[in-house]
């Protein structure tokens, strides 16, 4: 603008000096000549012409010129976001100056307004993103499997544990139809999923099994649909909880409180009945008598045992049971559990034959827990092994794994093939062998917690019926340093 | 009054003990069983008036047992009483369907034991 505005300046003041060199011009060659005669006296007012031209020229270029600059300078201020506020003497440029400030001052508090609800929007766009990518980091985050549809049912939004599930990737949704992205197999879900969002559900909840290559999972499904602000359903979302667990736990809960109540009551049963013939003189003799107070002690004592079996076996489990772990040989805690029930066999001609010495046996044990175990491995042997039969407790240290195994073999009765995998179950007894002894059906469960979950060792059974069985725990034998702290 | 016979079953031995001492101490004539099976056996023989047994046994279990009762024609229509310490593993369906006299819950009286064994004898014997 600045260079154009030089430029006419430039060619104004030209054409001006030009004119006024021609006035000058016919004034000193002679305007006549050329109109000799007739017009030689009009040479001064032909000058003059000239002059007047190139004054009103200068003039014209003038008013110009600064109506450029007052356009410039207007231009310039608006530019700059103020109200121009000169004072032009130009009437053009007045107006123009006072209809820009009118302009301005009527749309002043639009603009502002305009700028207010633009910073407010932007503060809510970012507020929107942050939700946005905190709901995604939730969705991410959670091990339920999440899947958000749109209201055409194509799959907006879901997380690893959905795409595990489903076998997708959920990285690589792109609004893909759930039809498409599920697995027809899956068809309960989708059929649940799209039914909730065109019933408007708020929040419907189904049991959905899903079978699987090796199990069927069950899952707890929840479908909320989304509501837009008109209260629209603009889409759902779908948890699928896995309870596949919690269900067994629960099953395996009942089953604990249904064994429990059972073992519990078949002594109180003998108790009551017992102490109700007594009470009604149904005992007719003193031998009688003592017969009944024999059964009710003997069954008070079962119940008491199966009462401090269930509580220890519940301890172990949850974890809340107190281990003092310190350096035990095994043959001397064998030995010294040996002496309890000696008398027992002997009264039933048992042979009993001891571990040898081993050098280096120690296991680093809650004392009181592993001669618990010792003392029900070689009880049981006891109970199940008929007079005259052999019971042979063995020590065998494993170099290669640092481990100490012990193992009883007795000449019992054995077990059945299809049961022997079934010894170590809470409340099992085998049913053939019920007649043998009395038992809770809870001391080698007692064995295999302590062993294995107190201690980290593993027990082992092998059996063959009427020919006898084989009990053996194995344990890590306890490092030097551990035996030269005691 | 011809003395009737009962079968008595459970693989809890002092619970056959007691009941049978209480039987036979007001009249009745006393067989023992350890389990389904054996009770079957004594039963297809003896001809017991009434049986009482425990429902949760080895080999066969009560309800088996009577399962294979009504499935015998001339045992079919031989009354039972069931002792269980599960009540709830017998509904009011199984037990219609069984044609189960009664259950008693465990623990039991032997004196209710024997009351409901003479109410269901002589209920029977009046549908006679």
């Amino acid at each position: 603008m600045r260079i154009q505005r030089k430029i006419f300046v430039v060619i104004t003041l030209l054409i001006a000096l030009m004119l006024i060199i021609q006035g000058l011009a016919s004034i000193n060659a002679g305007f006549g000549e050329r109109f000799a005669g007739q017009m030689q006296q009009l040479g001064p007012v032909v000058s003059a012409c000239y002059f007047v031209i190139a004054a009103g020229i200068i003039w014209f270029a003038w008013s110009w010129f600064r109506t450029l600059v007052g356009i410039e300078n207007l231009t310039e201020l608006v530019k700059n976001g103020s109200s121009p506020s000169i004072n032009y003497k130009d009437n053009c440029l007045a107006d123009l100056n006072f209809a820009i400030n009118n302009f301005l001052q009527n749309n002043r508090q639009e603009i502002n307004e305009a700028n207010e609800l633009y910073r407010d929007l932007k503060l809510d766009v970012q507020l929107s993103e942050r939700k946005k990518l905190n709901t995604e980091a939730i969705i991410y985050s959670i091990r339920d499997a999440v899947v958000v549809v749109d209201s055409n049912d194509r799959v907006s939004m879901a997380n690893d544990a959905a795409g595990k599930l489903f076998s997708f990737d959920c990285k690589n949704i792109e609004l893909r139809p759930i039809t498409e992205l599920i697995d027809v197999n899956r068809k309960e879900f989708i059929d649940f999923l799209v039914s909730a969002r065109k019933n408007k559900a708020k929040a419907t909840k189904r049991e959905l099994d899903f079978v699987g290559d090796d199990a069927v999972r069950t899952f707890d499904c929840i479908v909320s649909c989304i509501h837009d602000k008109k209260g629209q359903v603009c889409g759902a979302v779908a948890v699928l909880h896995d309870v596949t667990r919690e269900k067994e736990v629960s099953q395996m809960k009942n089953d604990f409180v249904s064994h429990v109540s059972h073992e519990l009551k078949t002594p109180l049963a003998s108790i009551l009945a017992y102490s109700e013939m007594l009470n009604d003189g149904e005992a007719d003799d003193e031998q009688t008598k003592q017969e009944f107070y024999s059964v009710i002690q003997t069954q008070a004592k079962r119940l008491n045992r199966l009462i401090e079996d269930i509580l220890n076996i519940s301890r172990i489990e949850s974890g809340l049971v107190k281990v003092e772990k310190q350096a035990v040989s095994l043959t001397i805690t064998i030995q010294e559990q040996l002496q309890m029930i000696r008398g027992y066999a002997e009264e039933k001609n048992i042979k009993v034959v001891s571990p040898e010495p081993i050098v280096f046996d120690q296991v680093h044990v809650d004392k009181d827990m592993i001669s618990q175990v010792v003392v029900n491995l070689l009880s049981n042997a006891v109970k199940y092994t008929r007079s005259g039969g052999k019971i042979t407790i063995a020590t065998q240290v494993n170099d290669a794994d640092q481990t100490v195994r012990v193992t009883i073999t007795d000449t019992g009765v054995g077990i059945p093939a299809d049961e022997v995998d079934h010894v170590f179950d809470k409340f099992y007894r085998v049913g053939a062998n019920k007649k043998q002894a009395k038992g809770t059906g809870l001391g080698l469960n007692l064995v295999k917690q302590i062993v294995e979950k107190v201690h980290g060792g593993k027990v082992f059974v092998q059996s063959e019926k009427d020919v006898g069985s084989t009990f053996s725990f194995e344990l890590p034998l306890a490092t030097r340093e551990m035996v030269e702290l005691v | 009054m011809t003395i009737k016979r009962v079968l008595v079953v459970d693989d809890e031995i002092h619970i056959v003990h007691v009941v049978a001492i209480k039987l036979r101490n007001n009249g009745y004539e006393v067989l023992t069983a350890e389990n389904g099976e054996q009770a079957y056996e004594i039963a297809s023989t003896e001809k017991p008036d009434i049986i009482v047994t425990d429902c949760q046994m080895p080999v066969m279990n009560g309800l088996e047992l009577v399962e294979k009762l009504r499935s015998d024609e001339e045992l079919k229509n031989v009354p039972v009483i069931m002792l269980t310490a599960r009540s709830f593993d017998i509904d009011e369906d199984i037990k219609q369907h069984l044609n189960i006299s009664e259950c008693l819950s465990k623990p039991f009286s032997p004196k209710e034991l024997l009351r409901n064994i003479e109410d269901v004898l002589f209920s029977t014997a009046t549908n006679i």
